[in-house]
């Protein structure tokens, strides 16, 4: 179980990366479907902790460079077709029902998907309709490499903080910060491959999610918001003489930081608060 | 950091980015200030009693910059002798200076972190349970103009 919730993960990414490189109606099917499989690797998870089993976050390398979007089809494909005969043999057969279930469909609706040239890999580093200086096209990719993989360190982060807590409190606001990283790692992959520089994010070491201290993670959270607005503030700044539309956005990513922030500190209020800290 | 293409394909497919399961030799490189840090997980193999890296994997904590130098150094070290290793590690070091500060310390972290590991697997000659030797790097990662 825990070699195909390592499966599970990779094909999540390789789904969510297709849901990137797509410039179709596609997009919107395959970035669903990699929320359905980011599911099934939570409900896997879930098993292992309720068998007692130790797991870890780390993964293999995906390779998703391709010219085509059916050559990255066909390898998800064959993924989830040895993901479905693992599922199988668990001993949660409503589990696994459910997860062998949601991936034939899956799978019928990728075969007869419509195909498309793949511009995501291209590093020509233009977004549609805006002209930017090289100074700004730089900081852009550098805070585009940056923050996909921080939006899924903090994906992995807070998914194990809430996978390892029955504190419905906790769970509140876990759930809240992982929804909200979900939606910036999916702006930024869809610029990422607009940009012609889309990478699947790095694995996350284990030090950086099992946390032992959650006070001092917290903390340190809340300084590291308090950065990412710099970052995004820095990021409006540079841009903003090419494109006030998309100085915009990065001010709206900017004030969505401050939410953050609220919910960390009172996350932080609320562990002290209960463990007399 | 500049960006030109080369760059953004190490930002793109970090090479060697993961663990080692076979690993015999693990090292360290930590910034003491943020707490930022790489591990180096490597293979040795010996030809004729003459020790060289056969496979190396590297991990970090820590930005972009550093994992464009993990992708970067680990190349070069693959299939190096210890030797060779030392000098690389020292090509590195005198290079740092002509580096902007946040990218030196970057450099100087996985430099660092790959010789700990080579040094760590001679200290386990003689003391199999010999730690993984952690170093710490001296340069600082704030800008020059922010550190006052």
């Amino acid at each position: 179980m825990k070699k195909t919730m390592v499966k599970i993960h990779e094909v999540w990414l390789e789904m969510l990366m297709a849901g990137f490189m797509s410039n179709t109606r596609n997009r919107e099917v395959l970035l669903d479907f990699s929320d359905i499989l980011f599911r099934h690797f939570t409900w896997v998870e879930h098993a292992l902790i309720l068998s007692g089993v130790s797991y870890t976050y780390d993964r293999e390398a995906i390779p998703v460079k391709v010219d085509k979007l059916s050559d990255l089809l066909h390898d998800i494909m064959q993924r989830l077709s040895t993901i479905k005969v693992e599922v199988l043999h668990f001993d949660d057969k409503e589990l696994s029902g459910r997860i062998m279930s949601d991936i034939e469909y899956i799978i019928s609706v990728l075969a007869s998907m419509e195909d498309e040239v793949v511009t995501a890999f291209n590093m020509q580093r233009k977004l549609s309709d805006i002209s930017l200086t090289q100074e700004a096209t730089d900081a852009l990719t550098l805070f585009l490499f940056e923050e996909t993989y921080k939006e899924y360190e903090l994906i992995l982060i807070y998914n194990y903080l809430k996978a390892h807590s029955n504190n419905a409190y906790m769970n509140r606001i876990f759930q809240i910060l992982i929804d909200e990283s979900f939606y910036h790692l999916k702006r930024f992959g869809d610029m990422g491959a607009q940009m012609g520089i889309l990478g699947v994010p790095r694995t996350v070491m284990k030090e950086l999610y099992q946390v032992t201290d959650i006070v001092q993670f917290l903390e340190e959270g809340i300084n590291e918001e308090l950065a990412a607005k710099e970052e995004c503030k820095k990021l409006s700044d540079a841009v903003s003489k090419d494109s006030t539309e998309l100085a915009k956005f990065f001010d709206f990513i900017n004030y969505q930081e401050n939410y953050h922030i609220a919910l960390m500190k009172d996350a932080l209020k609320y562990y002290k608060r209960e463990n007399n800290e | 950091m500049s960006v030109d293409a080369q760059l953004i394909e190490h930002m793109m497919n970090p090479k060697n980015y993961g663990t080692l399961d076979d690993a015999n030799t693990q090292g360290m490189g930590k910034n003491p200030e943020n707490g930022e840090k790489v591990a180096i997980y490597m293979l040795v193999a010996n030809d004729e009693d003459n020790p060289y890296v056969a496979e190396v994997r590297f991990q970090a904590i820590g930005c972009t910059t550093t994992v464009v130098a993990g992708s970067m150094l680990t190349e070069e070290v693959q299939g190096l002798n210890f030797q060779g290793v030392y000098d690389l590690v020292e090509a590195t070091m005198g290079f740092l200076d002509k580096l902007p500060p946040e990218d030196a310390a970057c450099s100087e972290m996985v430099a660092l972190a790959i010789k700990a590991a080579v040094d760590t697997y001679k200290e386990r000659i003689v003391d199999p349970d010999y730690p993984m030797i952690t170093y710490k790097i001296a340069n600082s990662c704030t800008p020059k103009e922010e550190a006052s």
